[in-house]
């Protein structure tokens, strides 16, 4: 079986209203090659649901945004990121603001086919009176406790970038942090990566790397081959985020018209015009490794 | 702060009469070692908890060590019963023993709650099964969204756990890799986890994250035992002993026996004599 499709044959298959996940964390590891394909097309009304950085940013800047569930939308370095902090503040779109906690466990809980979590997390903040739909459960024992009832975040798709991939839907992920890309991958209806390396048999080139996958094929609907499709998130190991290029992009969010002036300045082309723009290949492979 | 002790110390450090404790392992990484040091060392009404008692609980069983056992799988895998469990229940021998039996799933999510300090379990399970008429303690919750009922079990959350690993490093960080089982949520679901392990080394630089580790804030102790998973196997270290388990059947059935066996093979031995069981099972492909 071939999953390989390219980024086009993967926004055709969104569709208006859709619930989607993106693997990564912050500035890290994020399919921004899709997210981009996304910009370009005319996708509207999506409910988006990450560890947050940049694509929350730039989706809620063309406008095609219901509503967000996240932990925390950051760009690190900068730590509310610059179009998400515009959007949020102008009440642009709906949210569900929730601890990184909440947002594990609702993705576990689709991913367990369970229609909610039982847990403590949430509980003595305020979460329960900004998410007013949250509910309790009561244990059915002796100690009476009442629990956060988290509700299942079942995703119609989760998009997720790894290091590489076959054209069965294997994968691997390479760098320090797993991040949470296995339960966003297990709580979709369907999942589509983009990989930096794409092969035919990921078992007969990469059988040492074996360890490194962080979710079974069989949740793996399309594979993309995008090289430098983090940027300008990082992508251990092959390069590091791209924190000039992340300035540009937050400067822009105080510019009028900025959106629009980074829209057409690096989105609008293609992903090889987007390379050209913000430098090049060998600029990109030479971008540091974020190390702490 | 994790401690290296010998396991004769760490077994008695940690290990009560009356204790609830889980031995766990699945079918891998089974920690024989630190089961026969209790064995040796003559605790009482213990609840013994695990998700698949094998040959280390029909033998502490056997010793009359255990007041209640918490299972979801009582086998000899691969061969057939416990004979020592099955006397106990059947006739009271060496004493009775009181059982509380589940399902995997049940046991699995029991532990995991445990570790998230829960009080309980709730899943998709049980759906058809007649266990619940058994066993009071599997009742439901009512989804508040959806009306679905589902499952709950109590949380597990033993006094103390033992298990087994590949190794550790210097710091007390320990991994587990292969099949992994229940073995980390059983550790973090313990008040006190004691980890057997077939070495230390320096650091787990060389490791990929997507591995479980239990970090050393969790590890109550380490001790160093060769060959302490057998007569199951350490991936990576040593094959499965099937012959053993095979011997097994024959050796439980009969009680003068099974005591015979337990007197020259556990109470006259130590946790030194793993290494040479297993020195025919290493570099086997």
């Amino acid at each position: 079986m071939n999953k390989e499709m390219d980024l086009k044959a993967v926004v055709a298959q969104l569709r208006d209203g859709m619930t989607i996940g993106f693997g990564g964390w912050g500035p890290r590891r994020k399919p921004m090659a899709l997210v981009r394909e996304i910009l370009r097309s005319d996708l509207k009304d999506l409910t988006l649901v990450a560890y947050g950085g940049p694509e929350i940013g730039m989706l809620c800047a063309s406008g095609k945004v219901k509503k967000l569930i996240y932990g925390f939308v950051s760009l690190d370095a900068m730590p509310i990121e610059p179009y998400f902090r515009k959007a949020r503040e102008a009440g642009a779109v709906e949210v569900s603001e929730l601890d990184e906690g909440l947002l594990l466990l609702g993705l576990q809980a689709a991913g367990h086919k369970l229609p909610f979590a039982a847990t403590r997390v949430g509980l003595g903040s305020d979460v329960m009176k900004y998410n007013p739909d949250f509910k309790t459960v009561k244990s059915p024992y002796g100690d009476g406790e009442v629990l956060l009832a988290m509700p299942a975040i079942k995703l119609d798709v989760a998009l997720i970038h790894v290091s590489r991939a076959d054209r069965l839907g294997n994968t691997q992920t390479d760098g320090p942090d797993p991040f949470f890309d296995g339960l966003f991958a297990r709580a979709a209806d369907k999942v589509f990566v983009t990989t930096e390396v794409l092969v035919d048999r990921i078992d007969a080139e990469y059988s040492d790397k074996a360890k490194s996958q962080l979710f079974e094929r069989c949740f793996v609907s399309g594979v993309v081959k995008a090289p430098l499709g983090a940027h300008p998130t990082a992508s251990h190991d092959a390069y590091g985020w791209d924190m000039a290029h992340l300035k540009d992009y937050a400067a822009s969010a105080t510019e009028e018209g900025g959106w629009q002036r980074y829209f057409d300045q690096y989105v609008k082309g293609d992903e090889a015009s987007y390379a050209a723009s913000v430098g090049g290949e060998a600029k990109i492979r030479a971008l540091p490794l974020p190390i702490f | 702060m994790t401690k290296f002790l010998p396991l004769s110390q760490a077994v008695a450090d940690n290990l009560n009469n009356g204790d609830t404790v889980a031995f766990e392992g699945f079918t891998h990484l089974i920690p024989t070692a630190a089961a026969h040091e209790a064995i040796r060392q003559g605790f009482k009404d213990l609840t013994l908890v695990r998700m698949t008692p094998d040959l280390i609980y029909d033998q502490m069983i056997g010793m009359g060590m255990a007041r209640k056992a918490v299972f979801s799988y009582a086998g000899n895998p691969g061969v057939g019963l416990l004979r020592r469990l099955r006397d106990a229940v059947e006739n009271g021998f060496p004493h009775a023993l009181e059982i509380e039996e589940h399902s995997h799933a049940a046991m699995a999510n029991a532990y995991e709650a445990g570790a998230a300090g829960l009080p309980c379990a709730i899943f998709r399970g049980y759906r058809g099964a007649e266990l619940a008429q058994v066993n009071p303690n599997i009742k439901s919750v009512t989804c508040p969204f959806t009306g679905e009922v589902l499952a709950a079990v109590p949380s597990v959350r033993p006094d103390v756990t033992f298990i087994h690993a590949q190794k550790a490093n210097k710091k007390g960080d320990v991994l587990v890799e292969g099949i992994i089982g229940i073995q980390k949520e059983a550790a973090l679901a313990a008040k006190r986890a004691v980890v057997t392990v077939e070495e230390v080394v320096d650091n787990f630089d060389d490791l990929h994250p997507n591995l479980t580790v239990l970090p050393n804030w969790s590890v109550t102790a380490i001790s160093v035992v060769p060959g302490g998973a057998h007569p199951s196997y350490a991936h990576g270290y040593y094959i499965r002993d099937n012959a053993s388990y095979l011997e097994w059947d024959e050796i439980a059935a009969d009680r003068d026996r099974f005591r015979e066996w337990m007197q020259e093979n556990v109470i006259e031995k130590s946790a030194d004599d793993f290494a040479a069981r297993v020195e025919h099972l290493r570099n086997v492909a």
